[in-house]
């Protein structure tokens, strides 16, 4: 029995004019050549309005466009303010920050637009293309390989190399001899060290090894080696560089190209269904932590000839380069961060793998966008924002001179912030918190994850600046922390020590990197610190704690609440058998 | 008591297909002429990318297909809306379309039955 009724009650007024039009009359007829055979239909190309184009192509960009903005501005404001309001002084050289900053909003775009369409479509088809045409030995080669590449690629690395220039080589010429002429061994050892990684990561994915094991076993020797190192006064000064090149490495290049490379073999190779994915950062974060150290005893005791070399050159070199040898270099570094790269996976892509690039022309745009996004990118991080962090860093210690106990707590809180908004506004760390959401099935929230990483980072970042002004030796934070992560990893579940650990190099991408070292060196710089590194290397231990922390509560609340409900069971049971 | 099934007609079906991340903007747009909800898949769209040439990138390939259900009557009314909020006089930002169903059925809430069902006798 049906009753029949109406949807709804609603009297319809039509604002629009329409227009018919009978589909018909726009499609093609059938076309018969000489023979009477059809002859198949060719599309032609579209020829649109210039103002069709426009209203095309404005959304496009707008969007892609205010992403970046949304991450870059907050921060840029923050400094602005803070160096209005509490510092009480204007910026130099306004107008070249401001179209500093433009280019990198501008570059980033790019270059993120070029990695979705050029790099990442590349990645993915290698990556579940190999394990079907080679054995674990070549699809492993492939990985190591990809890992330097994708080194050499990151923006943040070059970064690393121009935090070199505060150095003296009168007090430190280890440390200034491996940022000068050692500088392109100390890159390749980087991204041996990110290739190992990505070897042992991928085997992790097939083989499914447990993450905790791997974290003992990689992180107490890299922490024993440090603590050797700390004891001679030499070495002592590599420490600050080898452990934030590990932050450094693992940036918006590596994590998404190792990912996808690895997630595609796992897939194809590994029995378990579900491949996360987690753990390629920890280990590309650690690894060349260790890469550096050992270059920095070769280079101590193989040939310490090259730290009195120097001296005497060095001496004639000319301390400021001319802004058009800076503009050159940031065009040559986006060039050679990722043609390269482009040549090597093409040459698996053919010669390994014969097989043609998937969609060649969209590949080619992506490809191409990437590198301009790169070079702009590199063009505004040299004279938007290093400099405005540079800036704000080398001003902040003037508040020591006016208050003693205030100016501290100035500087720290100033620090926390800064640290905490970065975080807070790093892209990657949103698209991690979605794939953690979904991988505990909620008990892990999205903004748990993310307010905790920031709120991590942001103490890390502070107690990297108190270890600047105090002159404190890095190790006094590095040991007690990474013994606190391990400990808290003994306890926590399996997947949360995943989360923990690749959440540490996640967090620093391409804004807050350049950033920081910039902040840290102009800080550092006036202070008279050795050098300004470190500050990135507390910034990744303190995720790791706070959110291994999380975890930890998060898993004793569902057991709180579990045995609640047992007692509760237990209460009703016994009292329903004593009646 | 036997279960009856109340059938639901002057229903018709719009489709909208448009680019990825777009869909909520356009049942948001018809939530407010009066559609109840919409159903929304993810697809992939073949044709317009090669024939707009360099154009072709800003237009994604990877779609959402909205789905909604309305009535009759509102019908027309939430054409237009979607398509002037979906932006569907630009190239490649989508097509959409109309179909009458023959009938639909939901959930029904009983005090409506009941009410319209009175009226229908009474008149």
């Amino acid at each position: 029995m049906s009753k029949r009724i109406r949807y709804g009650d609603f009297i319809s007024t039509v604002s629009v004019q329409q227009q018919r039009l009978s589909y018909n009359q726009l499609t093609p007829q059938p076309q018969y050549d000489a023979q009477g055979q059809e002859v198949p239909y060719q599309q032609t190309k579209l020829k649109l309005h210039p103002r069709e184009i426009g209203r095309m192509v404005k959304p496009y960009v707008e969007s892609r466009l205010m992403e970046q903005v949304k991450t870059v501005l907050p921060l840029v404001l923050y400094l602005l303010l803070f160096q209005w309001l509490i510092l009480r002084q204007d910026i130099m050289t306004p107008w070249l920050i401001t179209a500093g900053i433009a280019a990198v909003l501008l570059g980033l775009m790019l270059f993120i637009e070029g990695l979705q369409r050029g790099l990442m479509p590349f990645g993915e088809e290698l990556g579940s293309t190999l394990p079907r045409k080679l054995r674990l030995p070549g699809v492993l080669s492939v990985a190591f390989l990809l890992g330097i590449g994708v080194t050499l690629a990151e923006p943040a690395i070059g970064a690393l190399k121009t935090a070199g220039s505060l150095v003296s080589q009168a007090k430190a010429p280890l440390l200034y001899a491996l940022l000068n002429q050692w500088s392109g061994v100390l890159v390749a050892i980087v991204g041996v060290g990110v290739g190992l990684a990505a070897v042992i990561a991928t085997l992790r994915f097939v083989r499914g090894w447990n993450m905790k094991p791997l974290i003992y076993l990689t992180v107490t020797p890299v922490l024993g080696l440090s603590l050797y190192m700390h004891t001679d006064p030499l070495l002592r000064a590599v420490l600050g560089l080898a452990w934030d090149s590990g932050a450094v490495t693992t940036g918006p290049v590596t994590v998404p190209l190792v990912l996808a490379l690895g997630v595609g073999v796992a897939a194809a190779t590994s029995k378990k269904n579900e491949p996360s994915g987690f753990g390629i950062v920890t280990l590309a974060s650690i690894f060349p932590i260790l890469g550096v150290l050992l270059l920095g005893l070769f280079v101590a005791f193989v040939h310490p000839d090259s730290l009195q070399a120097v001296s005497t050159v060095s001496t004639h070199y000319a301390p400021e380069p001319s802004t058009r040898d800076q503009f050159q270099e940031a065009i040559v570094m986006g060039l050679r961060a990722i043609v390269p790269l482009i040549i090597f996976l093409f040459i698996v892509m053919k010669l390994v793998l014969h097989r043609d690039l998937p969609n060649p022309k969209v590949l080619t745009y992506g490809l191409i966008v990437a590198v301009l996004g790169m070079i702009i990118f590199n063009i505004g991080l040299t004279f938007g924002l290093s400099e405005l962090g540079g800036q704000t860093g080398s001003s902040i210690p003037k508040v020591l001179q006016n208050g003693s106990v205030g100016g501290y707590l100035l500087i720290l809180v100033f620090a926390w912030l800064l640290g905490f908004g970065a975080t807070l506004a790093e892209p990657a760390l949103h698209a991690m918190g979605m794939t953690v959401e979904n991988l505990t099935q909620g008990a892990f929230k999205r903004y748990g994850l993310i307010y905790a990483v920031s709120f991590g980072v942001a103490f890390g970042i502070m107690l990297g600046v108190m270890k600047l002004l105090f002159h404190l030796p890095l190790i006094y934070f590095i040991l007690p922390g990474y013994a606190v992560a391990l400990t808290l990893t003994f306890f926590a579940h399996e997947e949360y020590v995943n989360i923990a650990w690749d959440s540490a190099g996640v967090t620093t991408g391409p804004v807050t990197v350049p950033l920081v070292l910039a902040l840290g060196l102009g800080l550092g710089g006036e202070v008279g610190a050795l050098d300004g590194f470190g500050i990135l290397a507390l910034a990744s231990i303190g995720p790791i704690i706070s959110v291994l922390s999380v975890g930890l509560w998060i898993s004793w609340q569902v057991r709180r609440s579990h045995d609640k409900h047992e007692q509760e069971v237990a209460m009703h049971q016994e009292h329903t058998q004593g009646a | 008591m036997s279960r009856e099934i109340v059938v639901l007609t002057d229903v018709k079906l719009i489709t909208c297909i448009v680019q990825r991340g777009e869909a909520d903007k356009v049942v948001k747009a018809a939530q407010a002429a009066g559609a109840q909800g919409a159903t929304i898949y993810y697809a992939r769209g073949i044709g317009i990318q090669d024939r707009l040439g360099v154009l072709g990138i800003t237009v994604n390939a990877e779609k959402e297909v909205v789905k909604m259900i309305v009535s009759s009557d509102q019908a027309d009314r939430i054409f237009e809306r979607v398509y002037l909020e979906a932006g569907l006089d630009i190239p490649g930002h989508g097509f959409m379309h109309m179909t009458t169903l023959e009938k639909a059925a939901t959930y029904v809430p009983h005090d409506v039955v009941e009410k319209l069902s009175q009226a229908a006798e009474e008149s």
